[in-house]
């Protein structure tokens, strides 16, 4: 505030100086720099003191023009050292702007100077002569031009900051600098003491660096836009139309044309459609928009029966339910029994092992009470390992087999209902020279034949062993198979060695019933005899395929009753249940290898021509008129009554040794000499239904036991022989049941050939084998 | 000649396909392929011949059936992801783009089941196909049930939403009510992982696992997205199971739920079953807390008195009791017509015997109907609640901090005929118990304390008894007695198997003893379970505190017997003679387990019989053997070869089963041993 007063007491005591200055200062400074301020200061100047002196103001500064006018040239000195007082004790409060001053001073002084002076100067030419030197012309640019702003800087549309580090802020017209106004604190200090002008919004303007005022009419078009008026003044946004086409209807219409009716008739097609849409909003189907309500906490699910109308389908064959999770076992217990808990032992090796190879992946433990048993730490991770192996274990069906391994095994019957089988050698029958190629129990059960490579017939006692009766037939030939004739009624014994087919008469048994056997056998002799001769085509005898005759004296003693003689060399010998017929296999003769020879008419037929195979034996059935022959893959059955083939056996065994028919008939067993022994059931199939392949060597001999008990056995060149329990059941759906029981040894192997031939008793569970060591046994 | 085949347009080439093929063929991530497979019961399989069903070279792990894929190609769930992809895709680029607005839009459409807990698709169908029938659905319930038990009982977090553990403890908690209204659960088990339970509805046995009540232990390798596929089928399952399950009974499906009672923490209490047309289901329940809380000493004492004097009876023969009464039941019962089968017997001998189903002696459904329980806090509540009420039970009360909903929440209630205690006895001091002996006066009970007039058991008194349908002793499981051994009630009884509850010389081989007898001498002087006769003696102390229970059981029979046989011991040559070999040899075993007790001078009278029996015995038992293996090898001789490998492959695994049960064998003969030896010295 000091400035203020200092600025009064001025006022107060060197008044008409500061009031001449003011005069000057604006009648010559009007475009001055400093106007602004100056009349700033004035103006404040005035406001604040306006009630005070403005009239004397007034009055004054009327008086000071008047005296101006007078006296031109020392109000002016006086004024500016007036000036320089002022600007001089503006240097002294402010240094800062001192230059600032300086220059305003020498402004001011030169336009004082350019009024009151010519305009030009008078100096002397060459010539010595005067000579006006006029000053440059000022063109005066914009004294044309009125509305152009007066642009005093030059510098462009740059910011002023450019110029912030320089004393001036530009340059103008002529190239000179701008100074820069008065600024800072002095000035602060002056504003503070005056108000704010009317217009003053205390921006700068860009363009000169000075304060931004706001004219009067500027301020009037602010005013008008805050009260939502037309900025321009005057402006009539609603001008009355001037009317260019007129609105007054001619007498005379441009088209004659009548008024068309839709001009004046509501459209048909728009209600048409209106009404679609109105039909549509009253049926609903069109809804007016609603906007989607929040649905917050729909918690009602749907519940229904979705089994209402359940149908059982039946599961997809390649579907595989999950397994169900294994039920708890005791170790799992809480409280398990003691015999459960790991030893200390089996708790290290199952802390030991690694958690994915332990087989349990927990340890059982007790707790001696509900309330300390803790949370099961894995239960997540095993619920969520059932999960993973619920829908991404690969499932496939395995046949587990669950079911006791016992009943795996066949049904055996026990070994007491197997029993009695022959177990021990009980008997040893020996005087056999060489080895006994054949053997049979008579009918009875008391007597044993055998013959063998010795060429007799022998017939021991057989409980004892005692050789009773012995014939020597063979001469050189080995007696190579003995049969007795089925039959109580007589005994006779049938026996071939070489190409001849002794039948006997052991005389081991009482008279009556020798006497008999020999009735039996000579009964033949008579139709012999009186048979006509068969004749060949050209008319000559045909030669006969056997020959009966009486085998001489000598063997007649010995009790040999007839000799029959075939053309080749007989090995099988085999009777029809009834003791008429037998049948003899001699395998090297091709068209004749099987003869059937009747007994009561001494008659040998050859029923076959033409055979398959070599034959190897033959027999006939226990019951029906059926006739087996084997040769060496096959077995066929003929039927001897309509004279055809029934079936063909084949027991898949490369070459045929021996096969036996079940009592039964239906079944039969097959040996072979490639080891195996088969058991065909003949309802079943051609093919064997069981195949036993115990034996090391060939098998040379099978036979069932015919006297009721169910019982097999078969001879091999390994010298033992395998008893089998064999039964047969009447039931058709049920198959026999084959259980081997025993095995024989006994007999010693001699130059690969062990046990020959093989018999069983006709009523006790006994047989008899023929060894190829010379010796016979009893089994049982 | 016929056309050369192609290769690779039949047979397992074509019946198989490779997971990335099927995924392909479906244009569906993983992730949902994932939960159509889960959903729709699809599984890979293993075909017999990997080589054939891979048609290139690489190794592929997993294989589908072809038609499964193509079953799901027609599947309306498929449009439902896609659809839901679709709009994930407009989701993301409007949030690309930054219009929030429309992506909030349209996040409004979105599946959002973790945040809502619903899902915009229903599986209803899904079900519908998986089980044409519900006894189906009922079949495959067993790992449902276990998985929405386990969720009940989860900690919710991001992954599990409380909503979806809301959902299924009320799912969980209306099954429990279907199965005690109906009576069907049958059998439980306290085992270390959790509680199993057995139901059988419709025929069906269901067996689930309910985890105790702990805070379950989440490992970082478990998938909640999988679990919660899951989840999200079997609770839609288990809705519909429930509503078939509860109108078959005449129940309205969706029971009353009392949201305040919830929050209160009554659980099973917290719903209201009501009927179909004829009315709710009487509730047998009923608070009575307030009233009882404070009766009048006086008149308490009188009513304890007269208690008393009820119960006096009763006490004396309480296991016989319950029979008894049970028993006068079923005469009343036995005049009223029955849908029950009536047993035939055969008038006259020579019939033939036909197979009927066997009778059980107990109804599930009334076993404990006659009781009021109360159970101590710290008694685990909820299975005990669910289990008693199950079979037949309905008044239960508990204390307070377990929760509401109990009948009684009163200690001192007189109609309390047992209760559940699991905490060890306090030594009372003397006046203390002479106190409780005569009448108690006090009304305050004092921590150990004993309120006569009611039997005190530990929890596995309840699941012995329903497991072996008829009450159990009662004095063998009370508060503080060591218990018998708690038995799983599913294991099935196989020969050749151990079984715990048999006697050792019942199932052992007959030369078992014999064989382990001489290795068993050696080592029976250091036998270390010197700990069974503190045991036993403490059983003999809680008998004597347990009032009201007779102490003479077949039990106690049993060792008393062997007492006497110890005393008997010296003069047994006679006896010797006369018995059969069979029941001599078992004699024989315990007349030598209890001289090695005793000492040895019995040993010495009797050293020369004892050993020429033993060694006869064998003899005679390699000889059996010596027997019985070669008619196993008879029979093997009649069996093909293909046969007897099978038999050697399952002799193998039964051979090692064999082996497990002859070392559990030995281990309780040895414990047998040393107990025995224990108690006797």
């Amino acid at each position: 505030m000091a400035p203020s007063t200092m600025d009064r007491k001025r006022k107060a005591v060197t008044r008409d100086v500061t009031e001449l200055s003011d005069v000057e200062s604006e009648a010559e400074f009007g475009d001055g720099l400093l106007e602004g301020i100056l009349s700033q200061s004035e103006d404040s100047e005035n406001e604040s003191d306006e009630n005070e002196d403005s009239d004397e103001a007034e009055d004054e500064e009327d008086l000071d023009e008047l005296e101006d006018l007078g006296s031109d040239e020392i109000p002016s000195e006086e004024s500016e050292d007036d000036v320089e007082d002022q600007n001089g004790g503006l240097v002294k409060s402010n240094g800062k702007n001192s230059r600032l001053s300086d220059l305003v001073h020498r402004q001011a002084q030169t336009k004082e100077e350019k009024e009151d002076k010519p305009n030009y100067t008078v100096t002397t030419d060459a010539n010595g002569g005067e000579r006006y030197v006029y000053e440059e012309i000022d063109p005066v640019y914009d004294s044309d031009d009125s509305d152009a702003p007066v642009t005093t800087n030059t510098v462009g549309n740059i910011p002023l900051t450019f110029y912030d580090s320089y004393p001036h802020i530009g340059y103008d017209i002529n190239g000179k600098k701008l100074m820069r106004p008065a600024k800072g604190e002095a000035l602060d200090a002056l504003l503070d003491s005056i108000d704010i002008p009317k217009g003053w919004t205390g921006l700068t303007d860009p363009a000169t660096g000075k304060p931004l005022n706001l004219s009067q009419d500027e301020l009037e078009i602010l005013k008008r836009i805050q009260t939502n008026e037309m900025p321009e003044e005057g402006y009539d946004p609603y001008p009355a139309t001037v009317e260019y086409f007129t609105g007054i209807e001619e007498i005379m219409p441009l088209s004659a044309a009548p008024e068309p009716k839709r001009r004046f008739l509501p459209s048909k097609h728009e209600a048409k459609r209106i009404m679609k849409i109105v039909r549509a909003i009253r049926e609903g189907r069109i809804l007016p928009y609603k906007p989607p309500e929040e649905r917050e906490d729909e918690e009602e699910e749907v519940h229904y029966d979705i089994w209402q109308d359940e149908q059982p389908r039946p599961d997809h064959v390649m579907n595989i339910p999950a397994p169900k999770a294994p039920p708890p076992g005791y170790d799992l217990s809480y409280n398990p029994p003691p015999e459960y808990l790991p030893s200390k032992s089996e708790k290290q090796a199952w802390d030991n092992t690694d958690p994915e190879d332990r087989e349990k992946e927990y340890l059982p433990t007790t707790h001696d009470s509900l309330r300390k048993v803790p949370a099961y730490d894995k239960f997540i991770k095993e619920r969520f390992e059932r999960s993973l192996d619920l829908y991404l274990a690969p499932r496939v069906r395995k046949n587990r087999l669950n079911i006791d391994p016992a009943s795996l095994l066949p049904k055996l019957p026990k070994p007491e209902e197997l029993k009695p089988f022959p177990t021990v050698c009980s008997t040893l029958f020996r005087g056999h020279e060489g080895r006994v190629r054949s053997l049979a129990i008579d009918p009875l059960g008391v007597w044993l034949a055998s013959g063998g490579d010795d060429g007799t017939v022998r017939v021991w006692e057989l409980l004892t062993g005692r050789q009773l009766w012995s014939a020597n037939i063979g001469d050189e030939e080995a007696v190579n198979v003995v049969r007795w004739r089925p039959g109580r009624d007589a005994v006779i014994l049938s026996a071939a060695a070489g190409e001849d087919i002794y039948l006997l008469v052991p005389p081991v048994v009482d008279p009556e019933t020798e006497t008999a056997s020999r009735d039996l056998l000579d009964a033949g002799f008579g139709y012999a005899t009186n048979a006509t001769q068969a004749l060949t085509a050209n008319g000559q005898k045909k030669e006969p395929v056997a020959k009966w005759t009486r085998p001489g004296f000598r063997l007649e003693d010995e009790g040999v009753l007839i000799k029959i003689t075939v053309r080749t060399t007989v090995k099988v010998i085999s009777w029809h249940r009834r003791g008429d017929f037998f049948s003899t296999v001699s395998p090297t003769a091709q068209k004749s290898a099987v003869a059937i020879h009747t007994l009561s008419k001494h008659l040998t037929q050859i029923p076959f021509r033409r055979l398959p195979g070599i034959p190897q034996t033959v027999q006939f059935h226990p019951s029906r008129p059926l006739f087996f022959v084997a040769t060496q893959r096959t077995i066929r059955s003929y039927d001897l009554q309509k004279q055809e083939l029934v079936k063909i056996i084949q027991p898949g065994a490369r070459w045929i040794s021996s096969f036996d028919i079940h009592p039964g008939g239906d079944n039969l067993i097959v040996g072979s000499y490639d080891r195996r022994l088969l058991w065909h059931d003949l309802d079943l199939s051609t093919r064997p239904y069981k195949t036993m392949r115990f034996h090391s060597k060939a098998i040379r001999a099978v036979k069932y036991h015919k006297g009721g008990f169910p019982l097999f056995a078969d001879a091999s060149d390994d010298g033992s022989l395998q008893i089998f329990h064999g039964k047969v059941v009447s039931d058709m759906m049920e198959n026999a049941t084959i259980v081997p029981v025993k095995v024989l040894k006994g007999h010693k192997v001699k130059s690969a050939l062990g046990v020959m031939d093989i018999d069983w008793h006709p009523r006790e569970p006994w047989c008899v084998s023929a060894g190829a060591d010379g010796t016979c046994r009893l089994w049982m | 000649m016929g056309r050369i085949k192609k290769k690779g347009v039949t047979g397992q080439a074509k019946n198989f396909i490779t997971r990335t093929q099927a995924v392909r063929k479906l244009q569906i991530s993983l992730p949902d392929f994932r939960k159509l497979c889960i959903w729709k019961g699809i599984y890979p399989r293993e075909p017999r011949n990997r080589k054939k069903a891979a048609k290139n070279s690489s190794h592929s792990t997993t294989f589908y059936y072809t038609k499964d894929i193509q079953y799901l190609l027609h599947e309306p769930l498929l449009q439902k992801f896609r659809d839901q992809k679709a709009l994930e895709k407009k989701i993301s680029k409007a949030l690309g783009r930054g219009d929030a607005h429309d992506a909030q839009r349209l996040e409004r459409n979105a599946n959002r089941p973790e945040k809502t807990g619903k899902t915009k698709y229903t599986l209803d169908h899904v079900i519908r196909e998986r089980y044409p029938t519900f006894v189906d659905a009922l079949r495959d319930l067993d790992d449902c049930l276990s998985m929405l038990f386990l969720f009940a009982n989860l900690p919710s977090t991001d992954t599990v939403p409380a909503k979806m553990i809301a959902r299924c403890e009320r799912l969980c908690l209306e099954f429990e009510h279907y199965l005690i209204v109906s009576h069907s659960l049958r059998k439980s088990f306290l085992s270390i992982k959790g509680i199993y339970y057995q139901a059988t509805i419709q025929g069906q046995d269901i067996l689930w696992l309910v985890p105790y009540r702990f805070n379950q232990r989440v490992t970082g390798d478990v998938d909640f997205r999988i679990m919660g596929t899951f989840v999200e089928f079997y609770q839609t399952l288990l809705g519909f199971v429930n509503f078939r399950l509860y109108t078959s009974i005449g129940l309205v499906y969706p029971p009353k739920f009392d949201q305040t009672r919830d929050d209160l923490g009554a659980e099973l209490g917290a719903f209201s079953l009501e009927g179909n047309g004829i009315g709710a289901i009487e509730q047998p329940k009923q608070i009575t807390n307030g009233k009882t809380a404070k009766p009048d000493p006086k008149l308490q004492k009188e009513i304890d008195k007269l208690m008393l004097r009820l119960n006096e009876p009763e006490k004396e023969a309480q296991e016989p009791a319950t029979s008894q009464t049970l028993a006068a039941e079923d005469e009343d019962e036995e005049e009223e017509p029955t849908e029950t089968i009536d047993k035939f017997e055969p008038a006259a001998p020579g019939g033939d015997i036909l197979l009927q189903p066997s009778y059980s002696a107990t109804d599930p459904s009334t076993l404990f109907s006659n009781f009021t329980f109360f159970l101590s806090r710290e008694t685990p509540r909820q299975p005990l609640e669910f289990i008693l009420r199950a079979f037949g039970c309905k008044r239960i009360g508990w204390d307070a901090v377990l929760g509401d909903g109990a009948f009684t929440t009163n200690e001192l209630d007189p109609s309390i005929t047992h209760q559940v205690v699991d905490r060890p006895p306090i030594q009372l001091p003397s006046d203390a118990e002479e106190e409780t002996e005569d009448n108690q006066t006090s009304q305050r009970i004092r921590p150990g304390a004993r309120v006569p007039g009611r039997t005190y058991v530990q929890p596995q008194w309840v699941w012995d008894s329903v497991n072996d349908e008829e009450l159990k002793r009662p004095d063998i499981y009370a508060p503080g007695a060591s218990l018998p051994p708690h038995l799983s009630p599913f294991v099935k009884k196989v020969r050749g198997q151990y079984d715990p509850t048999a006697p050792l010389n019942e199932q052992e081989r007959e030369d078992e003893e014999l064989e382990v007898d001489s290795d068993a001498e050696s080592d029976a002087s250091d036998d270390d379970l010197a700990v069974q006769a503190p045991k036993l003696l403490t059983i003999e102390e809680v008998d004597a505190t347990a009032e009201g229970m007779d102490v003479a059981g077949s039990d106690d029979d049993g060792s008393d017997d062997a007492e006497e046989d110890v005393e008997f011991g010296g003069f047994s040559d006679a006896d010797e003679e006369e018995e059969d070999e069979g029941v001599s040899e078992a004699l024989q075993r315990q007349r030598e387990l209890e001289a090695e007790a005793t000492g040895v001078q019995l040993e010495e009278k009797e050293v020369d019989p004892r050993a020429k029996a033993k060694v006869d015995a064998r003899k005679k038992a390699a000889k059996k053997a010596k027997e019985e293996e070669e008619e196993l090898e008879r029979a093997k001789m009649m069996m093909s070869r293909k046969s007897r490998k099978v038999l050697e492959k399952m002799t193998y695994s039964n051979k090692r089963k064999d082996v497990e049960a002859e070392k559990l064998r030995a281990k309780r003969r040895k414990i047998e041993k040393s107990g025995k030896g224990a108690r006797d010295v």
